[in-house]
C-alpha cells in the first residue's frame, strides 16, 4: 500500500483543551479517505495542520514520505468547512486568481474554465458577479476553484455541509471521477450516511483522539453480521428485553438491534413477528453510526486495547 | 508568475477599478480648488470695482473734504479709482435728532448697495482720537487705509494747532513706517499664511490617503475574514505573502492617486493664467528634494500604518469593533497637525526635533518641518537634511518591527472566528508565532 499522506503523532492544543492527541493515519494513494467523527471531534484543526494553516505542537505531516515541500501548496485542492468568495469578482476572474496561485498558466486556465463551468451548468454565468449566484451555484463554484488546478490531493473539511442534496450527487460523481484520475481525496465529515457510499477508508476519532481506522470494508466485517434491521407496526418497546439482544438503536422508521454472541436470531424474529406486524427483519453488517456510538462511549485507550489496530 | 505579485495586482485591480477611486481622484483636487482658488477669484473680482463711500463729518474742521482728497490717491489696477465718496455731510446744528435721520438714511444706502460703507468723523477727534466705519462687512484693507489716511490728517491738524513750525508734509514723511516683508534663509519670499497652508495640504495628503487606505486594507481584511475567502488563500500563499499583497496592492493603488493629483496640481500651475497663485507655492510644488522626501515619507507612513490597520483587521470581527482601535492611530497621524501652528514659529526647536524622530509622528512631523523651514538643495551640511535622512532610517526600522509583530498577529487572527482575542492572548501569538 503505498501512502500519500501520513500523521505521524500529530498533537495540537489550545489554551484549555487537547484539540488533537497523538493522531496517526495513513491515507493510501488513490483512495478516498473519511475522517469521521462528531462536532469538535478535533477534524478540522487536523486537516489545518495537514494543510500548514497551523503548526502542531509534535509530531510530522508527511507527503509521500517527506516533509512537506514548498510547493505541496500547489498539488492541493482544499475546501474549508465554512466557504468564501470574493463578492465582487466575477466567476472568471476568481476562478482565474485561485488558480494563478496555485501555479496554473493562463493558457491552462482558460482551456478549463469553459470545461468546468459547463460541468457544473454554470456556463451561461461566466462574466456574472459571484454575489449574482444562488447559493447552491456558488458551492458548485467553490468546487470548481477547489479542483480545476487537478490537485493531486484534495481536502475537504465537512464535505457535505450546507450542500443541497442535487449538489451532494453532483459532487460524488465529480469526486468519483477524480478518484479515478489517480487523485487521493480525504475528506471529514459528520454526517455517517454519506460518508460509508463513499469512503475506500474511514478514520473515527471522537475528542481528538483515533477511536478507529482501516479499510471500511474490513471494519464492517470485523464488527460481524450481528446487526439486524426491524421494520414493524406498534410499540416495540419489549424488544429491548427479549434474549440476545445487546442494544437497540431506533431510527427513523426501523429499529436496529445489535445481538450479542449467544443470540438465536431465528427466535427473536419469531419472537418479535408474533406480537407485531413485521414489515422487515434484515440481518446485515451494522452502519458506521452504530459502529461509532458503540465505540464512542468506551475510552478510546480501552478500546485499541482490546481491539489491535487493523 | 510570482503568487505574491499575482495577488499584489489583484488587489491594485480591486481598488483602481471601483467607481469610487476614480470619485476620489477627481473630486478630492476639486475640493482643494474649490477652498482655495475660487475665494482668490471672487476676491480678485471684487477688487476690480470702485467702492462707493460717503462721510459725515461732525468735527467740521474740514477733515472730510481733506480725506476725500486722500482717498483719490488709491487707485484701481486698471488706473480707475479705488474710492469714490458719494456725499460729504456735515449736520448743522449738531443735534441728535438730525444726526440719527442722516444716519438712518445711509444705513438705507448701504443695505439698498447704493455705497459700501460711510464714515463718521467724531466731534473733537483731534482730542479723542474716535472715527467709525459702517458697512456691512469689512474688508481688512479698506479699514487700514481709511484708518491710516485718518490719522494723517488728524495727526496735521494737531501739529497744525500745535505751531511746531515744521510743515505737515515733511512731518508725515519723517515719521512714515518701514514695509516689513518675510523671507526665508537664501532670500525666498515667504508668507506666513502660505508656507502654512503648504505644509498642510501635503500632511493632509498623508493623513488622507494613509487613514482612507488604511481603513480600505482593514475593511477588506475584516470581510474576507468573515467571508472565509482567507482560508482557501492561505492553502495556497502563506499568510506573510497574503498581508504584503495588500498592504502593496493598495500602496501602490494610493501612490497612484497621489501621483496624480500632483500631476494635476502641475498642470493647473502651469495653465494658471492670471490666476493669483503663490510663487511659493510653486516652490513647494516644483521642488525635487522636497517631493522626494514626500514621496519616501508617505511609502514609509503608509507602510507603518497600513500594517497597524491590518492588525486590527486581523483581530476583530466586525466594522464596529474596529472603531474603537481606529481612534488613536487617527490622533497619532493628525498630532503634528494640531501642533502645526506652534511648529511653524519654532520648526527646529528641540521639541520640534524630538517630536520628529519619533516613529509614528516622523512621516508627518518632518513633511511639516521641511515645509516650513524650506529645503533648497539636498546637501547633508543642513541640518534638516540630516534630520530627514535619520527620520527615514529610524521610520523604516520601526516599520519593519510593526510588520514583524503584524505578520505574527496576522496569521492566526485572521483564522479565528468570533470571540475577540484578549491582549495577554495575542502577546502569546507574537511571542510564540
Amino acid at each position: 500500500m503505498h501512502e500519500y499522506l501520513k500523521l505521524e503523532n500529530i498533537s495540537k492544543r489550545y489554551d484549555d483543551k487537547i484539540a488533537v492527541d497523538n493522531l496517526s493515519l495513513s491515507v493510501p494513494k488513490g483512495s478516498i479517505y473519511g475522517v469521521i467523527g462528531p462536532n469538535g471531534a478535533g477534524k478540522t484543526t487536523t486537516i489545518r495542520m495537514i494543510m500548514d494553516i497551523i503548526a502542531p505542537d509534535a509530531g510530522k505531516v508527511l507527503i509521500n514520505g517527506q516533509n512537506a515541500v514548498a510547493d505541496f501548496k500547489n498539488k492541493v485542492g482544499y475546501l474549508p468547512e465554512e466557504r468564501g468568495l470574493y463578492k465582487k469578482m466575477t466567476l472568471e476572474e476568481i476562478i482565474s486568481l485561485l488558480a494563478e496561485i496555485k501555479g496554473c498558466s493562463r493558457n491552462f486556465i482558460n482551456e478549463r474554465i469553459p470545461i468546468w463551468l459547463d460541468k457544473m451548468s454554470l456556463g451561461e454565468y461566466r462574466k456574472k458577479k459571484v454575489e449574482e449566484l444562488s447559493k447552491g451555484m456558488q458551492q458548485k463554484l467553490q468546487f470548481i476553484t477547489t479542483l480545476l488546478h487537478e490537485p493531486d490531493l484534495i481536502i475537504l473539511d465537512e464535505l457535505f455541509s450546507g450542500l443541497d442534496p442535487l449538489n451532494i450527487e453532483l459532487i460524488k460523481n465529480i469526486l468519483l471521477e477524480e478518484k479515478r484520475r489517480g487523485t487521493t481525496i480525504l475528506f471529514s465529515t459528520h454526517v455517517m450516511e454519506q460518508a460509508e457510499k463513499l469512503c475506500d477508508y474511514i478514520c473515527l476519532i471522537n475528542k481528538g483522539k483515533k477511536v478507529l481506522d482501516g479499510r471500511l470494508a474490513e471494519i464492517k466485517s470485523r464488527f460481524g453480521r450481528n446487526t439486524v434491521h426491524v421494520e414493524a407496526e406498534g410499540d416495540t418497546s419489549f424488544v429491548r428485553s427479549l434474549p440476545g439482544v445487546e442494544k437497540v438503536t431506533e431510527f427513523n422508521n426501523y429499529l436496529e438491534l445489535k445481538l450479542n454472541e449467544t443470540a438465536d436470531s431465528r427466535a427473536i424474529l419469531k419472537e418479535i413477528a408474533d406480537r407485531l406486524m413485521v414489515r422487515r427483519f434484515e440481518m446485515l453488517t451494522p452502519s458506521l453510526y452504530s459502529i461509532f456510538i458503540d465505540i464512542a462511549r468506551v475510552d478510546p485507550d480501552e478500546l485499541t486495547r482490546k481491539e489491535p489496530a487493523l | 508568475m510570482n503568487k505574491l505579485w499575482i495577488l499584489i495586482k489583484s488587489e491594485y485591480n480591486q481598488v483602481v477599478k471601483k467607481k469610487s477611486f476614480l470619485i476620489g481622484i477627481l473630486l478630492t483636487p476639486l475640493f482643494m480648488v474649490l477652498v482655495t482658488v475660487v475665494p482668490a477669484l471672487l476676491m480678485a473680482k471684487k477688487s476690480a470695482t470702485t467702492e462707493k463711500t460717503a462721510i459725515i463729518d461732525l468735527d467740521k474742521q474740514g477733515i472730510g473734504e481733506k480725506f476725500k482728497e486722500k482717498l483719490a490717491e488709491y487707485k484701481l489696477d486698471d488706473g480707475g479709482p479705488a474710492y469714490e465718496v458719494a456725499e460729504i455731510l456735515t449736520p448743522d446744528p449738531l443735534d441728535s435728532v438730525s444726526i440719527a435721520t442722516m444716519k438712518a438714511r445711509l444705513d438705507s444706502l448701504i443695505l439698498a448697495k447704493e455705497i459700501k460703507s460711510y464714515l463718521v468723523i467724531s466731534p473733537d477727534i483731534e482730542n479723542k482720537d474716535t472715527a467709525f466705519i459702517v458697512a456691512k462687512s469689512f474688508g481688512f484693507r479698506t479699514s487700514g487705509r481709511f484708518e491710516r489716511r485718518l490719522s494723517d490728517i488728524v495727526a496735521s491738524l494737531r501739529l497744525e494747532k500745535a505751531k511746531v513750525g515744521v510743515s505737515i508734509d515733511s512731518v508725515l514723511h519723517l515719521t512714515r513706517s518701514v514695509i516689513l516683508s518675510e523671507k526665508a534663509p537664501g532670500g525666498r519670499e515667504r508668507d506666513f499664511l502660505t508656507v502654512y497652508l503648504g505644509g498642510i495640504i501635503f500632511v493632509m495628503i498623508i493623513f488622507m490617503t494613509v487613514i482612507g487606505y488604511g481603513q480600505i486594507l482593514m475593511r477588506a481584511i475584516i470581510e474576507e475574514k468573515n467571508s472565509r475567502i482567507m482560508e482557501v488563500l492561505v492553502s495556497s500563499v502563506s499568510s506573510f505573502q497574503l498581508m504584503a499583497s495588500k498592504i502593496i496592492g493598495l500602496g501602490l493603488a494610493n501612490l497612484t492617486q497621489v501621483a496624480i493629483w500632483i500631476v494635476i496640481g502641475m498642470g493647473i500651475y502651469a495653465f494658471r493664467g492670471n490666476l493669483d497663485i503663490r510663487a511659493d507655492i510653486a516652490e513647494i510644488l516644483f521642488n525635487p528634494v522636497f517631493i522626494f522626501f514626500f514621496v519616501v515619507y508617505l511609502i514609509l507612513g503608509y507602510i507603518m500604518y497600513s500594517s497597524l490597520f491590518a492588525l486590527i483587521g486581523a483581530i476583530v470581527n466586525t466594522d464596529k469593533e474596529a472603531q474603537n482601535f481606529i481612534f488613536p492611530i487617527t490622533m497619532s497621524l493628525i498630532f503634528p497637525v494640531i501642533l502645526a501652528s506652534y511648529f511653524i514659529q519654532e520648526p527646529d526647536s528641540t521639541t520640534a526635533i524630538v517630536l520628529s524622530l519619533i516613529p509614528f509622528f516622523t512621516p508627518t512631523m518632518m513633511i511639516l518641518r521641511l515645509s516650513f523651514m524650506g529645503v533648497e538643495t539636498f546637501s547633508l551640511s543642513n541640518p534638516i537634511i540630516l534630520e530627514a535622512i535619520i527620520g527615514i532610517v529610524i521610520t523604516a526600522l520601526a516599520d519593519i518591527l510593526i510588520i514583524w509583530v503584524t505578520a505574527r498577529i496576522f496569521r492566526i487572527g485572521i483564522l479565528m472566528y468570533g470571540k475577540r482575542p484578549t491582549l495577554p492572548e495575542i502577546v502569546k501569538w507574537v511571542r510564540h508565532g
